[in-house]
């Protein structure tokens, strides 16, 4: 025990901190890229439109049947591929991110739309209110409030998802944590640190998850 | 005014509605009535398009509301309708509730929409409630509200689905009070309703309903005096004499 240094976590912090907050940027971007791509696949998925419907349901089943890893490489490979030019990392990691967590946060979503009562859907049709307008005004704020704490908990599982970056090389906080640690030669410490901070980001955001549950209880 | 000819409809296999006719003149009020699961909501459902039936006409003021193609949104919104559980936006304040459809379906400006709203509030007796929520209210109060979000698009009809049902009796006069106010002062109005009171006092024709078919369609006089049907007699005498 006596040969532990954790002021090798002092002495790295601002390096550290840079890892950070591409984790949180990273997380941050994701979140919102795939809550609004996933809400228009639950849309589609619910317009009652048969092709439309298919589309958005093939794809969901497509991108939950592989691992988030895969999906990371494919962007990294893909885009540069497909544009002609590379992005970097950072933005091929953003789009796998969004593409990847639509298709969990439209399962979400589509759970909202349907907690939603359909006599709100026939209190807008009966003012003369058409079907995107009620999605937009009457139904979607609902779903949205119905299921903050699960889109929260999704966002707490994305964030520890983040880590996943290194594969291309990305210097995200668990990547920076790494690196302090192979060459300071402080392993332990450095990745108790990292499990440290892990930790107090999610369980944060499970009591706020939690907070939200009881406020909405009431 | 509303036209209702030879319509039924199905659900899957079963028959909720069988070849129901009638019409609804300007200015009249119909109360319809019947054993639950008679087809009574459904029925008014179809007036405005919320059902769709499979064989039948009806039209609104001269407008084919079953034609293929018919502009529903453009239909609905000349038609109030008022549901048995209020169906307010509770993510919304009253006024916005009032408001919402004003501005997005008649392009009314802003501040038109606010008086209109405001006015119909004091109307119902809730013009101090405006910034509440729907939650903070009782039904009679929410119920008071929707019927004066549907007043707000200036309906050429009013089509009532239970709106009392839902009630705690001692809130079932308020939103009646307001229903025979709008009724006296020429509103026609469709209303699914066992509040036989409400049906004496301002009804014209009372149409009963039973197994999806309309039994009887006749003056409310008529009707409670001397019901043809044993079916209507029955159903008198069962709501009439608790």
């Amino acid at each position: 025990m006596t040969d532990f240094d954790f002021n090798v976590i002092w002495s790295s912090l601002p390096f550290l901190w840079q890892g950070l907050q591409l984790s949180l940027l990273l997380t941050f971007l994701s979140i919102i890229g795939g809550i609004v791509l996933g809400t228009l696949l639950a849309l589609a998925r619910l317009s009652g439109i048969g092709p439309l419907a298919i589309v958005a349901a093939t794809y969901v089943n497509l991108i939950r049947s592989v691992p988030l890893i895969l999906v990371i490489f494919w962007f990294y490979f893909l885009v540069p591929l497909a544009l002609g030019r590379p992005i970097g990392g950072f933005y091929s990691a953003l789009i796998a991110f969004v593409l990847f967590e639509a298709a969990y946060y439209s399962e979400i979503m589509r759970a909202g739309i349907q907690s939603v009562k359909r006599g709100q859907v026939h209190a807008g049709q009966s003012t003369g209110l058409s079907y995107w307008q009620i999605q937009r005004y009457v139904v979607l704020p609902q779903a949205f409030r119905n299921m903050v704490p699960i889109l929260v908990t999704q966002g707490i599982i994305l964030f520890q998802d983040t880590s996943l970056v290194f594969v291309v090389s990305l210097r995200d906080f668990m990547t920076a944590s790494s690196i302090v640690a192979r060459t300071e030669g402080r392993l332990v410490e450095m990745y108790l640190f990292a499990a440290l901070v892990y930790f107090v980001i999610c369980f944060s955001g499970s009591m706020l998850v939690r907070s939200l549950k009881s406020r909405m209880a009431t | 005014m509303i036209d209702i000819e030879n319509i039924s409809k199905w659900y899957g296999d079963f028959q909720v509605l069988t070849d129901c006719t009638t019409q609804v003149a300007k200015g009249e009020v119909v109360v319809v009535c019947g054993p639950s699961g008679s087809g009574k909501s459904t029925l008014i459902k179809c007036v405005n398009g919320l059902e769709p039936v499979q064989q039948g006409r009806i039209s609104v003021d001269g407008d084919d509301v079953t034609a293929k193609g018919a502009n529903l949104t453009a239909l609905r919104s000349r038609i109030g309708m008022v549901f048995q559980h209020f169906e307010l936006y509770p993510h919304m304040s009253v006024l916005e509730n009032l408001c919402l459809a004003q501005e997005k379906v008649l392009k009314r400006p802003r501040a038109e929409a606010v008086a209109r709203a405001e006015k119909l509030l004091a109307r119902v007796g809730m013009a101090d409630h405006a910034a509440k929520f729907p939650s903070q209210l009782s039904g009679g109060q929410q119920q008071r509200i929707a019927i004066a979000r549907s007043l707000a698009m200036d309906p050429i009809a009013m089509l009532f689905d239970e709106p009392t049902s839902a009630l705690d009796p001692e809130m079932i006069k308020e939103v009646l009070d307001v229903m025979v106010e709008l009724a006296q002062e020429g509103m026609t109005m469709m209303v699914v309703t066992h509040e036989m009171g409400f049906a004496r006092k301002v009804a014209d024709r009372v149409i009963f309903m039973d197994n999806g078919a309309i039994v009887e369609d006749r003056q409310t006089a008529a009707f409670f005096d001397n019901p043809e049907s044993e079916r209507a007699q029955d159903f008198l005498s069962k709501i009439l004499d608790h």
